[in-house]
């Protein structure tokens, strides 16, 4: 007797499905994601996904850019235009998932691949081999497949901008530096922040610590805390972070370090890869942008218009692809002569009067 | 109807999972038909789909049988995390240091082993290395339960940290490639990687990484019913189980027992590392494992801890896994945390048979079956 109660639920719960069902898919036929004619873009994010406030979000406003002219917020984007093309993203969450992401994109033939983080480098360069009729992009990493568009910055340029500035700030003549996974990508960072800075004062001190060696090193605000903390009890006075989420440590550091009576901050942090300095108003000297939407947009772009070609392509100080962010929350922090000593360096490095040591090159 | 009675209620537990599935679907505002069409369509696609479903079922039919192992000497195997992260590892130094000449990330010739192994000698090696590390660090909380009588859920939880702190700091600063930007080590030697089935099966590219470890989880199943119900040490484990003290009195000793059931689980979870390692990656990867171990548990509660339910359970969560990525992709609002929730919700439902009717109250389900 209790099995036919059992088989009789079971029949009721498979009706209710129907009938839940039902209805819905007759609400919302099939999107544009079936439009043929339409360029297919398939972004991949990096296991931070895109809600970083950083690497991923910056990567996620190119692209939300060229599919609605609009940034995720709901702002227009400037100088980009809405290009009518399919949008489609994946957040892995797990270094698993990733292949079969990309995968998901090539099995139904998109146009376009995006991979976001230099660990993604070699799944792509599998699934690119396998899929040479499909054009992909990675952000930070490089693969030397003709279908695969290599986007990679000049950190070091930016980075040394950003020293200059921390150069002509700082009233220790102490610098700090924390960098979040300790790999040569983020060496980049350094080495450039420290040229900047010597190129001002050759006495300033650096002190430079990383919170790990693992990916978890990227989402440790607790530990970036810490060693802001340790940095400043050593006298820095300007941090400069590349550290991702473990980053924003180092700006609770400085806010808790306080102000002078006349309300300008003793210590200050300066933020990397998005526009940071409004995240703490007052405590954040600048940022060093690099600008992964503009990467992503361009290569959209290039690809709309059938000008897609693979290789490297580096975004650089010229290109606009890094440099230093100025808005209403650090226009009254920074000197206006150190913007203009920051330009004249600009000027000097697009030109190649000044080389930056990039840390990566072999 | 016996058969039907083991099948009704993990079939209920699923079915009922999806219709709350189908009801958050609903509430964050996409079609429950599409979403479940892009969740389940695409396992079965061929090859990609049913290729990409084995492959992913895999680790999770070593881990389920892990658990369920565990399960059935009453014992409850939370470190099959750690297991398998230590025995990969260690799998992939033994294939490093046996494995001859490899070409490095930069793409120069290197030689990090002591001598070079042929195949027929390296992967057998490579997959008991697999077994008896695992086996080792799972009978680890089985001694210390036997001898000291200290709880195996906290000492199993505890030495997943060990392992995964291990594994990483000997990959970082012991075994990296120096350059490479990623936490891996170097690759192994062409010698031990284990052919994949496409070389086998017509119309199945190499490119899908399902490989004979696959195969090997099949074996494995059929090992450990044998095992379990036709060797005098199953009868032991399966006694020990139900009853210790009842087992004790009958003249088993349950100490060993106990150290033998979580050695067979421990070894059972590093046979993961065949897979990832030899079948797949070819070098150990730092944080390879998508939950293996805990998600293990959860197909060894919907399999009812035999070696048939684990393996159709283990399909099950990689379909759920693979489709997972689909429904991220190409539905509206709908992200892959659905995965969780479907996950969740049919654990959920199979816990809940055990209050229903398990006579043993909240531990029903794990001590009910008859020796």
């Amino acid at each position: 007797m209790r099995k036919y109660t059992l088989l009789t639920f079971l029949v009721a719960l498979c009706a209710l499905a129907l009938v839940l069902a039902g209805p819905a898919c007759t609400t919302k036929g099939s999107s544009s994601t079936d439009d043929k004619s339409k360029i297919h873009v398939g972004i991949v994010f990096d296991i931070g996904g895109k809600d970083d406030r950083s690497f991923n979000a910056a990567a996620w406003v190119g692209v939300k850019c060229a599919e609605t002219g609009k940034r995720p917020d709901g702002t227009p984007c400037e100088n980009k235009k809405p290009l009518d093309i399919v949008l489609r993203d994946v957040e892995p969450g797990t270094p698993n998932a990733i292949e079969p992401a990309m995968r998901a994109f090539a099995e139904r033939n998109y146009d376009l691949i995006i991979g976001v983080g230099f660990a993604q480098a070699p799944i792509m360069e599998q699934v690119a081999k396998d899929y040479p009729n499909i054009r992909f992009a990675i952000v930070d990493g490089v693969s030397e497949l003709p279908n695969v568009a290599s986007l990679v910055f000049k950190e070091h340029e930016g980075s040394f901008l950003v020293g200059m500035l921390a150069a002509k700030t700082t009233k220790s003549d102490t610098l700090g530096f924390i960098g979040g996974m300790d790999i040569p990508l983020i060496h980049r960072f350094e080495t450039g922040y420290e040229e900047g800075a010597h190129a001002v004062n050759p006495n300033i001190r650096i002190i430079q610590n990383y919170v790990g060696v693992t990916d978890s090193a990227w989402n440790n605000p607790g530990k970036g805390k810490e060693l802001a903390l340790s940095q400043i009890g050593k006298g820095a006075d300007v941090i400069f972070t590349a550290a991702g989420n473990s980053g924003l440590g180092a700006f609770d550091a400085v806010e808790q370090a306080g102000t002078t009576p006349d309300g300008r901050a003793t210590h200050f942090v300066i933020g990397v890869d998005s526009d940071q300095n409004c995240v703490k108003p007052g405590f954040v000297l600048t940022s060093m942008v690099k600008r992964v939407d503009n990467a992503v947009y361009q290569i959209v772009l290039d690809v709309v218009n059938g000008q897609f070609s693979g290789g490297i392509h580096v975004y650089g100080l010229d290109k606009d692809g890094v440099g230093y962010a100025m808005d209403q929350c650090n226009q009254k922090l920074v000197q206006p002569e150190a913007i203009q000593e920051a330009e004249a360096a600009k000027q000097k490095i697009t030109s190649g009067q000044i080389k930056v040591t990039d840390a990566m090159a072999k | 109807m016996k058969l039907l009675r083991q099948l009704i209620f993990p079939l209920i537990a699923v079915v009922a999972a999806f219709l709350v599935g189908a009801i958050f679907v609903l509430l964050i505002g996409d079609s429950p038909v599409e979403t479940y069409r892009q969740l389940l369509g695409n396992a079965f696609s061929w090859p990609d789909g049913i290729g990409y479903t084995l492959f992913n079922a895999t680790p999770l039919i070593f881990t389920g049988l892990a658990v369920a192992v565990a399960f059935r000497c009453g014992l409850l195997n939370i470190g099959a995390e750690g297991q398998l992260y230590v025995a990969s590892f260690a799998t992939a130094w033994v294939c490093i240091l046996f494995g001859g000449v490899v070409v490095d990330v930069f793409g120069q010739p290197v030689n990090y082993s002591i001598v070079s192994l042929p195949a027929i000698i390296l992967i057998p090696l490579g997959c008991l290395t697999a077994i008896v590390v695992g086996a080792l660090w799972g009978a680890i909380p089985g001694f210390l339960k036997a001898r000291f009588g200290s709880h195996e859920v906290i000492n199993t939880i505890m030495m997943n940290f060990i392992a995964v702190a291990l594994v990483s700091y000997f990959t970082q600063y012991h075994y990296k490639v120096p350059g490479d930007p990623i936490l891996e080590t170097a690759p192994v030697g062409a010698a031990a990687h284990i052919p994949r089935l496409g070389k086998f099966i017509p119309g199945l590219p190499e490119r899908i990484p399902l490989n004979l470890a696959f195969i090997l989880a099949l074996i494995a199943c059929a090992l450990v019913y044998i095992f379990l119900w036709r060797t005098k040490w199953g009868y032991e484990i399966r006694a020990t189980g139900a009853n210790p003290t009842a087992a004790e009195y009958g003249g088993i000793n349950v100490r060993k027992q106990i150290v033998l059931a979580m050695a067979v689980s421990g070894g059972l979870a590093g046979m993961v590392g065949i897979n990832e390692v030899m079948g797949y990656r070819y070098r150990y990867y730092d944080g390879f494992s998508d939950n293996y171990g805990f998600t293990g548990i959860a197909v060894a509660l919907l399999g009812r801890n035999h070696p048939v339910g684990v393996i159709f359970a283990a399909i099950l969560f990689a379909i759920l896994s693979r489709g997972g990525i689909f429904v991220d992709a190409f539905t509206e609002h709908v992200s892959k945390d659905l995965v969780q929730v479907l996950q969740g919700t049919i654990i959920l439902f199979v816990a809940a048979e055990a209050i229903f009717r398990g006579p043993f109250g909240r531990f029903g389900l794990l001590k009910r079956s008859k020796v």
